[in-house]
């Protein structure tokens, strides 16, 4: 199921020395394989398929407006739903022989992961170019590769904070922070563990005693930040980015002591009914072409050994990557998230 | 549940029938009678039982019953002790008997003011204020919490924005147990309003003339004598509207998620949400809200049972109108202020929120600022092809959920309140049943229930029609009743002694004569089928997005611009078509009778 074959320093050591090796570059088509003639052939037969995410609905058709624009004959349908929702929908699906998915993608992998006899083998042209530490089963992809950053406001905010310790800090106190709460899904659940095991095992209870408002998912928090209902915040980089293109009062950092990044799992299911689309798809997802349009355009990250370029404001020399240790990812998961809500006075 | 109300209305009439009661016909052979109750008793096994078999295996032993499969039984209390046994269920459950209790005991004092404004005095425009009454009826949970956030947030909200510009330290913070009680009363006092209007027009007034002979003063005869002879109508619309509320996801999403306040809705949706999901622990949740909503609607019955002696006379009457001299125009401008608070407020929120590019305003010149308004968010909305498709869908579904919801509507109502064929009691009592269940959790069970069907039910509109038809059940059969109810038996009589079949006396007497009020229930359902949230929530797909579901995904994204777009653009929709049911209906039951979603 879990095939790490490296540490987690190795793969941050790759990811850090990975990216440096790379600047702003776009490899001509020509040098991209999305697949071969047949799969393209077969695919264009389909003509669609069926796209299941708990990644936001309006973020999901940018990504399927770029794919079409490559390949406009795979007419992409889609289906959100929050991630527990989105895992029930499935499982029932899946046992009733229902299952609708040519592709599914959520955030936490390792939920995915103890599915994956629901997957075909699946590989990328490019399966070469991904780290392995960001899968959870050989037949998951990380199709999406999300990073956290703090927030804030800049209208409100007259003395920013400079990093995670910083929101410990008591003049940040009395609700101007926003958090996710931890047990939302796979990328507070990285979250929480990164501040635990990087910034200390106080750091929750610091934290906590600045009474920072608990938001269900980073979306509304990334509103709530803008609309100044707090001022600042810890937040998927790609949840705020596209707010602050557009030109919103944002300014975003990458806190020194770390970035914590989610790989998500994305694969087909056996039962998918437009197999080929769907390997299309995934094929040009996790190409370069695709990763560099989701960074570029969404804020994403990549799981790629070698990153087409990065986010605005990344410093592959200066930001250290912090990928957690899988195996601590799946067994701690229950126990701290307990622990998290104790210490927030969050009640599950 | 809304059309619960309707019922208040026309006890004369089932006054009227209950002498007749004995004598039911028509004499339908004994095997067709048979069949035909079998039939119905089918159909509401198939829409309501089913599911809520499932639901309680869900709850009860800890499995998904497709994956896990029905021979796993291993059925137990742990489940539900350990739920029972849990401290923040039962914040949960304090946190929604306050707020729900608060928001009653407003919507009375609301409710009541109109109805008896409307009925009994004489204020100017009343036929305007009666509509104003029943308008909050229209918005949907989730548009109304979004627009008073947008309003009344503590820190940004527009209306402290224009406060702190006019120097007043003062603050509205409706992310507050406040906030949630004040925003339940005023959108859920029409119910109360419905059930006290009709009381007051068909009150006899001799005991408030002889009240006023004996020189008491119109407060003193009001508390006396007029609401205590209503009280089983004040009752009974207070319990429908905290059973509504009890219900209701949207308000205490978005105003009490921030404040930090879990209600009972919000707490089954966060169950169901967690990654992993802890479903059967939702479950147990929600059959905790069931059995307080049942209780609730016995009571709610017993309210209603009680009421016939009260207030029904064999007369015809028509109360005097009080003078209020001058004051006539202070209880117009209540009716004022009330629009402004429920419908004019809230839609220039959403107004500036769809507008605006963000909504961020630093100050009172920065809302008007120009610069900071643009098309955008209508534009990314329209752009998204899912937005067109989940209207026309809605739609669609609403159509089909309307037409034969109210055809299934009207054969159980037919057959409970004018036949006397077996099975009669049982059929009535299934097809209350869903009035108890929160639309969050039924979603579940009707895919666990309906997935595993053979044939390709799954998957499409149909699906979601039949979960709604089987929803709003008892809300279309009490509307249709009501109009049943009104037809004298000796007109069927009639047309039986003629000669006529049943089904010939029904095509000839029963459907014209009940036209109008078949007509209503449909628009109710359709209209109640187009807001529907929480049982879309596990059967619509990919090519069967809803507009209720998709609204609620705009809000999720955080987006408050687009949701505010989307908003205003069902807004715009609903109005047309109540609009359009009103003119079909005119003359029918009340277009008011809308009632619970999620």
């Amino acid at each position: 199921m879990h095939r790490s074959c490296r540490t987690r320093r190795q793969f941050i050591a790759a990811v850090a020395s990975g990216l440096a090796a790379t600047a702003f570059r776009i490899p001509p088509l020509s040098a991209q394989t999305f697949g071969s003639d047949e799969l393209i052939e077969a695919a264009k037969k389909e003509g669609a398929l069926v796209l299941y995410t708990a990644n936001v609905a309006e973020v999901e058709q940018v990504v399927i407006n770029a794919f079409n624009k490559r390949f406009p004959f795979v007419k992409v349908e889609l289906l959100r739903a929050p991630g527990g929702q989105l895992i029930t929908r499935v499982k029932t699906e899946a046992a009733a022989g229902k299952l609708r998915a040519d592709v599914l993608d959520h955030s936490d992998r390792a939920l995915l992961a103890s599915m994956e006899e629901l997957f075909i083998d699946y590989a990328p042209p490019n399966a070469a170019d991904y780290l392995p530490e960001a899968q959870a089963s050989p037949k998951l992809w990380p199709r999406i590769t999300l990073v956290w950053s703090i927030a804030y406001n800049s209208e409100l905010v007259k003395n920013p904070p400079k990093s995670w310790m910083d929101l410990t800090k008591p003049e940040y106190g009395n609700k101007q922070i926003g958090q996710v709460f931890a047990p939302s899904g796979g990328t507070t659940w990285t979250r929480s563990m990164f501040e635990r095991q990087v910034l200390g095992e106080d750091y929750w209870k610091k934290q906590a005693a600045t009474q920072p408002v608990l938001f269900p998912s980073n979306a509304p928090l990334s509103d709530a930040l803008v609309r100044g209902e707090v001022v600042i915040a810890p937040l998927l980089y790609n949840t705020i980015y596209p707010k602050k293109k557009d030109g919103a009062p944002i300014e975003i950092f990458f806190p020194p002591e770390g970035a914590p990044v989610t790989p998500f799992a994305a694969g087909i299911p056996k039962t998918a009914a437009h197999p080929n689309a769907a390997r299309l798809f995934l094929n040009w997802c996790l190409s370069e072409e695709g990763q560099a349009f989701m960074i570029k355009e969404l804020g994403n990250l990549t799981s790629l050994r070698k990153a087409p370029f990065y986010p605005e404001g990344f410093d592959p020399k200066v930001v250290k990557v912090w990928v957690p240790d899988y195996q601590q990812f799946v067994q701690l998961q229950a126990g701290w998230i307990e622990e998290w809500n104790k210490t927030y006075g969050y009640r599950q | 549940m809304g059309a619960d109300a309707a019922i208040a209305t026309d006890l004369g009439g089932a006054a009227g029938t209950a002498a007749n009661a004995r004598r039911r016909w028509p004499p339908l052979p004994w095997l067709w009678a048979r069949l035909w109750s079998g039939a119905l008793l089918v159909i509401l096994t198939f829409l309501v039982l089913y599911p809520v078999a499932m639901l309680l295996l869900g709850a009860l032993t800890n499995t998904n019953p497709v994956v896990d499969g029905f021979g796993v039984f291993n059925i137990s209390l742990t489940n539900f002790g350990t739920v029972l046994a849990n401290p923040n269920v039962h914040l949960a459950l304090a946190n929604s008997l306050i707020a729900c209790g608060g928001g009653t005991a407003l919507a009375v004092v609301i409710g009541l003011t109109f109805s008896w404004v409307v009925v009994r005095t004489n204020t100017p425009c009343k036929g305007f204020i009666a509509a104003v009454s029943m308008l909050p009826l229209f918005v949907p949970p989730l548009v109304a919490a979004v627009a008073w956030s947008i309003l009344a947030s503590p820190k940004t909200g527009l209306i402290n924005t224009l406060l702190a510009a006019l120097g007043v330290d003062w603050r509205f913070n409706v992310y507050s147990m406040g906030g949630l009680i004040a925003i339940f009363g005023i959108y859920y006092a029409p119910y109360v309003y419905m059930f006290t209007a009709s009381a007051l027009r068909n009150m006899d007034p001799a005991l408030e003339e002889a009240a006023e002979v004996t020189g008491a003063t119109t407060l003193r005869t009001l508390l006396t004598v007029t609401f205590p002879l209503i009280a089983p109508a004040i009752v009974s619309g207070m319990l429908l509207s905290f059973i509504v509320m009890l219900g209701i996801y949207g308000i205490p999403a978005v105003l009490g998620t921030p404040g930090d306040i879990p209600v009972l809705t919000t707490y089954i949706f966060k169950l169901t949400n967690w990654s992993p999901p802890l479903y059967s622990t939702a479950a147990s949740v929600a059959i905790i809200l069931m059995v307080v909503t049942g209780v609730l609607v016995w009571l709610q019955q017993l309210a209603i049972s009680r009421r016939s002696y009260t207030t029904v006379a064999g007369k015809s009457f028509r109360p005097a109108l009080l003078n209020l001299g001058h004051w006539r125009y202070f209880t117009l401008g209540l009716a004022v202020v009330y629009l402004f608070v429920v419908v004019v407020l809230p839609t220039l929120a959403l107004i500036v929120a769809a507008f605006r590019k963000f909504l961020f305003v630093r100050n009172l010149a920065s809302l008007f600022d120009e610069r900071q308004y643009s098309l955008v968010h209508f534009e990314r909305l329209f752009a998204n092809p899912l937005a067109l498709r989940s209207i026309l869908n809605t739609m669609e579904v609403g159509l089909i959920t309307a037409l034969l919801g109210g055809v299934l509507a009207f054969a159980i109502g037919y057959t409970v309140n004018r036949t006397s064929l077996p099975g009669r009691r049982g059929i009535d009592v299934v097809s209350t049943l869903p009035v108890a269940i929160p639309g969050l959790v039924v979603g579940v069970a009707y895919l666990w229930a309906w997935i595993g069907l053979p044939g390709g039910l799954y998957g499409t509109i149909w699906i979601l029609a039949l979960a709604f038809i089987a929803r709003f059940l008892p809300d279309t059969v009490k509307a249709l009743s009501t109009s049943l109810l009104q037809i004298h038996r000796e007109l069927e009589e009639a047309a039986w002694i003629c000669g006529r079949g049943l089904i010939g006396t029904i095509r000839s007497i029963v459907l014209p004569l009940a036209r109008p009020g078949v007509i209503a229930a449909m628009t109710l359902l359709f209209i109640l089928a187009i807001r529907e949230l929480g049982s879309s929530l596990f059967l619509y797909t990919s090519k069967t997005m809803v507009m209720a579901v998709l609204l609620l995904d705009y809000y999720e994204g955080g987006n408050v611009g687009i949701t505010a777009a989307f908003s205003l653009v069902q807004t715009v929709l609903l109005g047309v078509l109540i609009g359009i049911a009103h003119l079909i209906s005119r003359g029918g039951t009340r277009s008011g009778d809308i009632g619970r979603t999620g």
